[in-house]
C-alpha cells in the first residue's frame, strides 16, 4: 500500500477508476435497478410507451405460469443430474490424467476441448446427431436396436435428458482442470506412504484423494449448481424450450416471455427471481462450506 | 509369489486405466470427428453413409460457408468484436485494479465490494433494462455499444482477478519511481502493466472466449447481418438453410475454429486460469 497524504494525489489516483465506474454503474448497475423496476411494471416493449406501475401482479402471473413451474422443475432436474454426473467423472478422469501415463496430455485436450467452443455451436452439433434422421438413431438401427430409434429432440420423454445429457459433455471438463489443478497440491508422500502400507489403489482414492480434495469437490458442486441455474445457449439452439415448453428453463422462458411475446414485466420478474436463485444458492453454499470448515 | 501377484495387478490397471481414458475420448471425439467428415460431405453421404470417411473432400462446403453464407462476414465481425472487448478491459480494469489494490483509498475496499458485487448478477437478469437502454438510446446495430456492455459485463471478473495479482507485486519498484519523481500514469505504464502482463493475458483469454461466445447480447442488439457476430451467424444460417448439412457442418468448423486455435496455443495459460475463471461462473 502506498499511503497518499495529499487531497490532490487521491483525486489523481481516483481517476484511475473512473472509466471502470463509468462503464460498470451505466451497463451494469443501472440496468440492475432497472430489471427490479421492469419486474412490477407493464411494458410492451415499444420504445416511448408508457410504462404503467402493477405491483406484484407479473410475479403473482409467473408462478401460476404452468410453464414457469415446468421451467423449475427442469431447472431442478438438471441440476441434479449435472451435480449427479459431472464432478464425479471429472474426478475419475482428473485422477486417471494424473497418473501421468502416457499420452495423459491428449486425453485432457480431448475432455476439456468442447469447453471453449461456443455453445451454439456444440448445441448445433449435437442437434444434427440427435434430429429425427441424425446419426445417432442410424447408429442404433446400424447395431440392431431399432427399437430405441426416436426423434430424440422432440419426443416428451426423451428431450430434456437429451438436453441434460449435452450439458454433461459439455462442462465435464472444465471441473476435470480444476480438479487436476487441485490433484497437484496433495503431496506426493502421503501416496509414498500408503503405497508401503499396502493400499490399494480403489482404497487410495477414497481414503486419500476424496478427502484431500473435499474442499475443491465442494467448490465444484456450487459452480456446477450455479451454472446450471444459468444454463441457456443449448437449450436455445436445440429445441427452443419445446416440444411445448416441456425444456424450457427459467433462462429460456424469461427470453421468450420478453422478446417473442413481448411480456416484458414477466419476463423481468423471471429475471429477477433467477437473481435470487443464484443469490440464495451461492450465500447458501457459502454459509454451509464456512460451517463445516469451523 | 506375492511380487508377481502384485506386478499382474498393477499391469491389470493399467489395462484398465487406459480402457477408461480411451472409451471417454471416443465419447469427445466421435461426435467432433463426425461433424468434420460430415463438413466434407453431401447430404446423400451425410445420411446414406454418416460414419465413413468421406469419399472425396468437398472443400466447396466451406467456400459455400464462408461466402455464400456470409461466414467470413461474421467471422469478422467476431474477431473485431473480441479484440475490441479485449483491449478495453484490458486498460480499464488494470488502470482500476491499480488505483484499488496499490494505495488506500479512504473509499477503496467499498468500491473492491462494489465492482466484486457484479459478479453475482446474471446475465437474465438485466435483459430487459438493456432493451430497454438500446431502444431509448437508438443503439441498435451500434457495436460500439455491443463492446461496451461485453466490457461492463466482464469488469468485475478481470478487476478482480487483475488486482488481486497486483496485491502480490513487490512494491520497491514503485517506491524508488516515486522519489525518481513519476508521475503515478508513469507508474501504471512502465512499472505496473509490464509486472501485471501474465494475469493480463489470463484475464484476455477469457475475455475473448467469452465475447467470441455469447449469443445473448448480440441477439438483442444486432438484427443487421452485416453485423452479427460467428455464433449468431451461424444459428442464422441453421435457420435459413436447414437442408445444406454439409456447408452447415463447415460452418460449424469455422466457429470453432479460433476457440480450438487459442486453446491448443495457450493450454497452460486456460487451464491454470481456471481456477481464478471460476470465480465468475
Amino acid at each position: 500500500m502506498i499511503y497518499l497524504k495529499s487531497r490532490k494525489d487521491k483525486f489523481k489516483i481516483f481517476l484511475f477508476i473512473v472509466p471502470a465506474l463509468v462503464l460498470y454503474v451505466l451497463f451494469q448497475i443501472v440496468p440492475m435497478i432497472g430489471a427490479f423496476y421492469f419486474s412490477v411494471a407493464d411494458w410492451n416493449g415499444i420504445a416511448g410507451t408508457a410504462i404503467k406501475m402493477v405491483g406484484l401482479k407479473n410475479y403473482i402471473a409467473v408462478f401460476k405460469d404452468p410453464g414457469f413451474l415446468i421451467s423449475l422443475q427442469n431447472m431442478g432436474k438438471m441440476v441434479f443430474f449435472s451435480v449427479l454426473f459431472h464432478t464425479p467423472i471429472a474426478l475419475l478422469l482428473a485422477v486417471a490424467i494424473n497418473t501421468k501415463c502416457r499420452g495423459y496430455r491428449f486425453y485432457k485436450a480431448v475432455y476439456f476441448v468442447p469447453t471453449v467452443f461456443p455453445l451454439t455451436a456444440v448445441g448445433l452439433l449435437w442437434y444434427f446427431i440427435f434430429m429425427p434422421n441424425g446419426s445417432f438413431n442410424t447408429l442404433l438401427t446400424n447395431m440392431g436396436l431399432s427399437q430405441f430409434v426416436t426423434p430424440w429432440l422432440i419426443n416428451t420423454s426423451t428431450a430434456m435428458n437429451t438436453i441434460i445429457f449435452v450439458n454433461i459433455w459439455a462442462g465435464v471438463g472444465y471441473y476435470m482442470v480444476i480438479l487436476i489443478a487441485g490433484l497437484t497440491t496433495i503431496p506426493d508422500d502421503i501416496y509414498e506412504a500408503a503405497q508401503i502400507d499396502g493400499i490399494t489403489t480403489v482404497k487410495k482414492f477414497f481414503l486419500i484423494t476424496v478427502p484431500m480434495l473435499k474442499p475443491i469437490i465442494s467448490m465444484c458442486i456450487v459452480m456446477d449448481i450455479i451454472g446450471t441455474v444459468k444454463v441457456f445457449d443449448l437449450i436455445f439452439v436445440m429445441t427452443e424450450g419445446g416440444p411445448n415448453g416441456l425444456t424450457n428453463l427459467p433462462t429460456t422462458l424469461m427470453y421468450y416471455e420478453a422478446f417473442r411475446y413481448d411480456h416484458y414485466g414477466i419476463g423481468s420478474a423471471i429475471g429477477i427471481i433467477i437473481f435470487l436463485i443464484a443469490l440464495v444458492l451461492t450465500v447458501g453454499s457459502e454459509y454451509l462450506t464456512s460451517r463445516t470448515e469451523n | 509369489m506375492n511380487h508377481t501377484n502384485y506386478k499382474g495387478r498393477k499391469a491389470l490397471g493399467k489395462v484398465g486405466l487406459f480402457t477408461f481414458l480411451t472409451a471417454m475420448a471416443l465419447m469427445f471425439i466421435c461426435p467432433m470427428v463426425f461433424t468434420v467428415f460430415s463438413s466434407f460431405k453431401d447430404n446423400t453421404e451425410i445420411f446414406g453413409d454418416p460414419f465413413s470417411l468421406p469419399k472425396t473432400f468437398r472443400f466447396s462446403n466451406y467456400v459455400e460457408a464462408w461466402n455464400g453464407a456470409n461466414m467470413s462476414t461474421y467471422f469478422i465481425n467476431s474477431l473485431v468484436i473480441s479484440i475490441a472487448t479485449v483491449v478495453i478491459l484490458a486498460v480499464v480494469s488494470s488502470m482500476a485494479a491499480y488505483a484499488l489494490s496499490r494505495f488506500n483509498l479512504k473509499c477503496g475496499k467499498a468500491l473492491t465490494i462494489f465492482f466484486l458485487a457484479g459478479m453475482m448478477i446474471p446475465i437474465h437478469t438485466i435483459l430487459v433494462p438493456v432493451a430497454y437502454i438500446i431502444g431509448k438510446f437508438n443503439l441498435k446495430n451500434n457495436l460500439v455499444a455491443l463492446v461496451l456492455i461485453y466490457v461492463a459485463f466482464s469488469l468485475s471478473f478481470s478487476i478482480y482477478v487483475l488486482a488481486r495479482f497486483m496485491k502480490g507485486i513487490n512494491r520497491s519498484l514503485e517506491e524508488a519511481a516515486i522519489i525518481d519523481g513519476a508521475g503515478y500514469f508513469q507508474i501504471y505504464t512502465r512499472i505496473m502493466l509490464p509486472l501485471t502482463v501474465p494475469a493480463i493475458s489470463t484475464v484476455s483469454i477469457f475475455n475473448f472466449l467469452g465475447a467470441w461466445n455469447n449469443i445473448l447480447f448480440p441477439l438483442l442488439f444486432i438484427n443487421d447481418d452485416k453485423l452479427k457476430p460467428i455464433a449468431l451467424g451461424l444459428l442464422n444460417f441453421n435457420g435459413e438453410r436447414g437442408s445444406a448439412y454439409g456447408p452447415l457442418m463447415a460452418a460449424i468448423v469455422i466457429t470453432v475454429f479460433i476457440p480450438m486455435v487459442i486453446y491448443l496455443l495457450f493450454q497452460e495459460k486456460v487451464e491454470s486460469g481456471l481456477a481464478a475463471g471460476a470465480v465468475k461462473e
